[in-house]
């Protein structure tokens, strides 16, 4: 649906010039919710203005659905930016307007007649809840109100992509959870692709497919949100993801010393992911019975990444070494993943 | 007070209300047109057009910075190509007009320029064409400082028809001067002041009501 290819863009000032995206690669399927997310000047918010041409890419190709914008004039990149709904952190509603006669301007814009710009208005209005509110002004409108008015003008063209430059960012937690509800609820609705960007990992884990972690106008990491969630490669990305999964060790090993080789009476430290369906077998359990060995749980958290669980444990296995080695081994072999720590010697143990 | 007195009082009023209220007009028609023109071809805005936009402000700054009664001898062969005359009430309307047209031109471009870009933005990503962003949008959401802002210039152009006077305009400043003042006829003075007081109120008044109906925010 949208694919973008070696994007560039330099900002040339009198005495220095930015270079703010450095070659962007990104891929959008039709019907995903793709998210997008960086620290502020991280080239997020340029690379997305690039998709409706808002931004004029430096260099590189923008094509949507099919179109190139890049080598398009500008009567007919009007066209096809009916077609490119796009909602702003700031709502940027006309304040001169009613609730109804904002949603109505994109229609009026497209030379809509009248009374289908009526009957589109009030499904819209609906739609995002605000019927009630249609002969209000914006000034008159809580945060939440106006963004569900931004998406009802963004979604009165029919568009066949949504782009959210930080839609839920001057919003509190509460009303980004519906905001990003609503936004969900439209993207299964009518099979719209979705692009955001957010400087907020939480937004991502909400509503999204794929993510792209952007960094000094590079992307350094892309996959599926639960790939990147649970593997994160870049320092930035595992940054962005310790808000919501820890990937860090508890505060209380800082002091300590891990051996990379096992010594006669050392315990091995290990962290388990369970992704989906292997989060609710009784692994450890078994493992227990098996090796004779004993198991402390020293942090484990379970987290759902929409509807996939996805848990962390972190454990500590004493017994014979023997029998570690190969609680190990059996624990290479399920389906999770698994990360060796280190071992640690009975008298420095951490717990116990 | 004479009958005499009353019929060059209401004609005075007459000259006045209609040199103002003609360059007003006028002013309106080619201020409100600047103003946008001189923001629109600004750097990054939708027409970006800066040496267009230098030379235009060069121009318009160089209006403003003439003192009228200046400005109104100064272009009098301007006047006589215009107004096919260089005296009277209609003469006085051509130099009205262009001090009043650059000043309302500067008062539109700070109101639009208030206006949020965002919007511009919003309505460009939705495929608005920059005469669409023009008049559904930049217009309309500056309309209530626009419509201050030509409340003020009328008020500028009561003060401003006080010298019209001095190329046989006529109105109540003329008439202050050569009856208050030349006569010592101090009655006609303080009329005079009174009536241009209570012009500067209804029409302030006007222009704030108007603005506060139209104020959404």
């Amino acid at each position: 649906m949208i694919e973008l290819t070696g994007i560039e863009k330099v900002y040339n000032d009198r005495s220095s010039s930015t270079h703010a995206l450095k070659g962007v690669d990104l891929t959008v399927r039709q019907g995903e919710i793709y998210g997008i997310i960086g620290k502020s000047g991280a080239g997020k918010s340029t690379l997305i203005r690039c998709i409706n041409m808002l931004e004029q890419p430096t260099k590189g190709t923008v094509i949507v659905d099919g179109n190139d914008l890049t080598t398009m004039p500008d009567n007919k990149l009007r066209e096809i930016r009916k077609k490119i709904g796009m909602i702003f952190q700031h709502f940027n509603l006309l304040s001169t307007r009613t609730v109804a006669q904002n949603i109505a301007f994109p229609l009026e814009l497209a030379g809509i007649n009248k009374q289908e710009i009526e009957k589109r208005v009030s499904n819209l209005l609906d739609l995002v809840g605000l019927a009630d509110k249609k002969d209000q002004y914006p000034a008159q409108l809580s945060g939440g109100q106006k963004q569900r008015v931004g998406i009802a003008r963004a979604l009165a063209n029919q568009p066949k992509v949504l782009l959210c430059d930080e839609a839920t960012s001057a919003l509190d937690p509460q009303t980004t959870k519906s905001i990003l509800e609503l936004l969900k609820t439209i993207n299964q609705k009518f099979a719209l692709t979705i692009v955001l960007i957010t400087h907020e990992m939480q937004v991502i884990k909400e509503i999204c497919d794929k993510v792209a972690v952007i960094e000094d106008g590079v992307i350094i990491e892309q996959g599926t949100v639960i790939d990147v969630f649970t593997r994160p490669e870049a320092p930035t990305t595992r940054d962005f993801i310790r808000n919501i999964i820890n990937h860090d060790l508890p505060d209380m090993f800082n002091k300590t010393t891990f051996l990379s080789e096992p010594t006669a009476d050392s315990n091995l430290v290990v962290r388990l992911s369970f992704i989906g369906n292997s989060a609710e077998e009784p692994i450890i359990s078994s493992m227990i019975r098996r090796f004779n060995i004993d198991a402390s749980i020293l942090y484990a958290n379970i987290d759902h990444i929409q509807n996939t669980p996805f848990g962390t444990l972190l454990l500590e296995l004493s017994g014979e070494q023997g029998a570690q080695q190969n609680a190990l081994t059996y624990l290479n072999a399920q389906e999770l993943g698994i990360e060796v720590i280190g071992y640690v010697t009975r008298f420095n143990r951490a717990v116990g | 007070m004479s009958q005499d007195l009353i019929e060059l009082l209401v004609k005075s009023l007459w000259e006045t209300t209609y040199m103002v209220a003609a360059s007003s007009l006028l002013a309106t028609l080619f201020g409100i047109p600047l103003g946008v023109i001189l923001v629109v071809t600004d750097k990054g805005h939708i027409l970006e057009n800066l040496p267009f936009n230098r030379v235009l402000g060069i121009i318009v700054n160089a209006t403003r910075s003439t003192p009228f009664i200046i400005l109104m001898v100064a272009i009098i062969p301007l006047t006589r190509i215009i107004a096919g005359t260089s005296i009277g009430t209609n003469a006085a309307i051509v130099p009205l007009t262009i001090a009043a047209a650059p000043f309302l031109a500067r008062v539109v471009e700070t109101a639009i320029k208030e206006v949020d870009f965002g919007v511009v933005e919003a309505a460009k990503a939705m495929g608005a064409s920059p005469r669409e962003i023009i008049a559904k949008v930049l217009l309309p959401e500056a309309m209530p400082s626009i419509v201050l802002g030509v409340t003020l210039t009328i008020i500028s152009l009561i003060g401003y028809s006080a010298m019209a006077g001095t190329i046989g305009g006529g109105g109540l400043g003329d008439l202050a001067i050569r009856y208050g003042y030349q006569r010592f006829r101090a009655d006609i003075m303080i009329i005079t002041v009174l009536i241009l007081i209570a012009q500067v109120q209804i029409v302030q008044s006007l222009g704030d009501y108007l603005a506060g109906r139209l104020n959404k925010k």
